[in-house]
């Protein structure tokens, strides 16, 4: 039996496979140790299990994979504004809103954002959109008003992350269903428009770019001494993570996927192996430079890894 | 000056005719200081006109990045005294610019690394930002956030006209770190504006998206820095 051939056939229906795995490496050392304590014929049913777990997320269309995934993080992120704001999840943030009504204001913004991100995807994934987990579990962010916006930070800057590694998953011409209407509550008031026709790509990485203001905001008042006194600006250096789990930063935990999804340090760009020394310029270019002029894709394998432990499936 | 392009020649041609017949109108730069007839208004709308493909798309990329370089070598060469004073806001700004620099060498290098030719009019193109008060703090960041937010803008619309995967995931790498700037930018001049509604609707169909603007529409805002040349979409792809 020729696995590579099974994998690479599966990659012709489905070019996210080995990314779904945790790697063609990895998948292939677990179905070699089981391989030493089955007999060869109840190996196919085996196999089969475990691609089917793998794929367990899967609708069998990549568009709606994708869709499906974004759709996720977004609940993620909706849930975890909306309930930050709330004195019954999180009394002690509240308190801090109260006392800094600027704070409050943008986070109510970001939270809106997110919402409509919800709204956007589950319109436009109609029939085929995922159901809900059972809930999220924030409690370790929602302690103090630090912890709030660390998490926040790693929150958008792994969305980032997120949807740049699905752009080349999206085809340039794949649009929104004709006729979907999506509901957009803002301010208590409630309009429902047709976003029917919509270049994929385009809405996706118009979210992608929202996500980015959000991160930039977030990350730059931490500088604020009543948040953190954290010296970071709107972009990434190097891979500091500042309080946030290093892995928002880190590559692919897939090293096989490390050349495509590298850490937030990476210094190789089109093409370049090292834009400090192959660019000219006086002065060079830093390292911390070349690294916060680029932000990093990310797999969805390693993204749902850091998200998984705030997520009640 | 605007073209009359209604306007006929002595012979009877139309002016666009003409120019196609004469193969001008396909010139990337059109400097026509002439004219057959003093009676006829000049034929003179100077224009860059892009190539088609993604070799017009990275030029694209590249005459956004020249456009915000040069207004922050401008700035920064002699910032106003009240941005000297704000160090962080100087900081913000010295980052921004050395990361379009390094955009604006990469796409060079890009565009030449894929076989493409580096549209020269753009390298050679100069800006008029006299229409921006740039001796005071709050002069600069309202023009650096109009070109910013322009740029995240431009991005958000041009990404489905790239046809090579390769460029496309460069590209994202890039546009990601143009958006944070624009709200870096606009947070220093309004905290809080980092995603205003003027750029990331409330409500309505765009409800949480940013603004897309098409290159016609960039290169439509652009042209008031350039005058009197006029940038053209030219051969640029529309989707």
């Amino acid at each position: 039996m020729n696995l590579f051939k099974i994998i690479a056939e599966l990659e012709k229906v489905d070019p996210e496979v080995t990314d779904r795995l945790n790697s063609r490496r990895s998948a292939l050392a677990a179905l070699g140790d089981i391989s030493k304590k089955i007999t060869l014929a109840s190996a196919p049913a085996i196999i089969g299990a475990a691609f089917n777990k793998t794929l367990a997320q899967s609708s069998g269309s990549p568009l709606n994979d994708v869709l499906n995934y974004a759709l996720l993080l977004e609940r993620l992120e909706a849930a975890f504004y909306t309930q930050a704001l709330q004195a019954t999840s999180a009394p002690a943030l509240v308190a801090s809103f109260t006392a800094n009504t600027g704070l409050r204001t943008s986070i109510e913004k970001i939270r809106d954002h997110e919402n409509a991100h919800v709204a956007l995807l589950t319109a436009a994934l109609g029939p085929n959109v995922a159901a809900a987990p059972s809930g999220f579990d924030f409690s370790a962010a929602f302690g103090t008003i630090n912890n709030f916006l660390t998490t926040a930070q790693a929150f958008e800057d792994l969305g980032v992350r997120a949807y740049k590694g699905q752009a080349g998953n999206i085809s340039r011409t794949a649009q929104v269903a004709a006729n979907t209407s999506v509901t957009v509550t803002n301010a208590g008031q409630s309009s429902t428009v047709n976003i029917g026709g919509s270049n994929v790509l385009q809405v996706a990485l118009q979210i992608h770019a929202t996500e980015a203001r959000h991160a930039a905001y977030i990350r730059y008042i931490r500088r604020q001494t009543a948040f953190g006194g954290v010296s970071q600006y709107g972009w990434i250096t190097n891979a500091q993570s500042n309080g946030a789990p290093t892995a928002v930063y880190a590559a692919s935990t897939t090293a096989s996927l490390a050349t495509d999804f590298p850490a937030e340090s990476n210094l190789a760009q089109g093409g370049v192996a090292d834009l400090t020394t192959g660019l000219t310029a006086s002065p060079a270019y830093t390292a911390a430079e070349v690294s916060e002029a680029f932000d990093e894709p990310l797999d969805s394998t390693t993204v749902r890894g850091i998200a998984g432990p705030y997520i009640r499936p | 000056m605007p073209e009359a392009s209604t306007s006929t020649t002595p012979s009877g041609l139309s002016r666009r005719t003409f120019l196609t017949h004469t193969g001008v109108a396909a010139a990337s730069l059109l400097l026509l200081t002439a004219c057959p007839d003093p009676e006829t208004p000049p034929l003179t709308t100077p224009t860059i006109s892009l190539t088609g493909g993604d070799e017009g798309v990275l030029n694209y990329l590249y005459l956004l990045e020249r456009t915000a370089t040069e207004l922050y070598d401008k700035v920064l060469a002699n910032p106003p005294a009240d941005l000297t004073a704000a160090a962080a806001d100087l900081g913000v700004l010295r980052d921004i610019n050395r990361h379009n620099t390094i955009h604006r060498e990469l796409l060079l290098l890009t565009i030449s690394a894929n076989g493409f030719t580096a549209n020269s009019n753009i390298g050679g193109l100069g800006f008029d930002y006299s229409s921006f008060t740039l001796t005071t703090r709050v002069g600069v960041l309202a023009a650096a956030q109009s070109l910013a937010d322009l740029t995240v803008a431009a991005y958000c619309g041009a990404a489905r006209l790239l046809s090579t995967p390769v460029l496309l995931r460069l590209y994202v790498k890039m546009m990601a770190v143009k958006a944070r700037h624009a709200a870096a930018v606009r947070d220093l001049r309004t905290p809080g504006s980092f995603a205003g509604s003027d750029v990331v609707p409330q409500s309505g169909a765009d409800a949480g998206l940013n603004q897309v603007l098409t290159p016609a529409e960039v290169l439509a805002e652009l042209s008031k820095y350039t005058a009197p040349i006029q940038l053209s979409v030219g051969s640029l792809p529309t989707n």
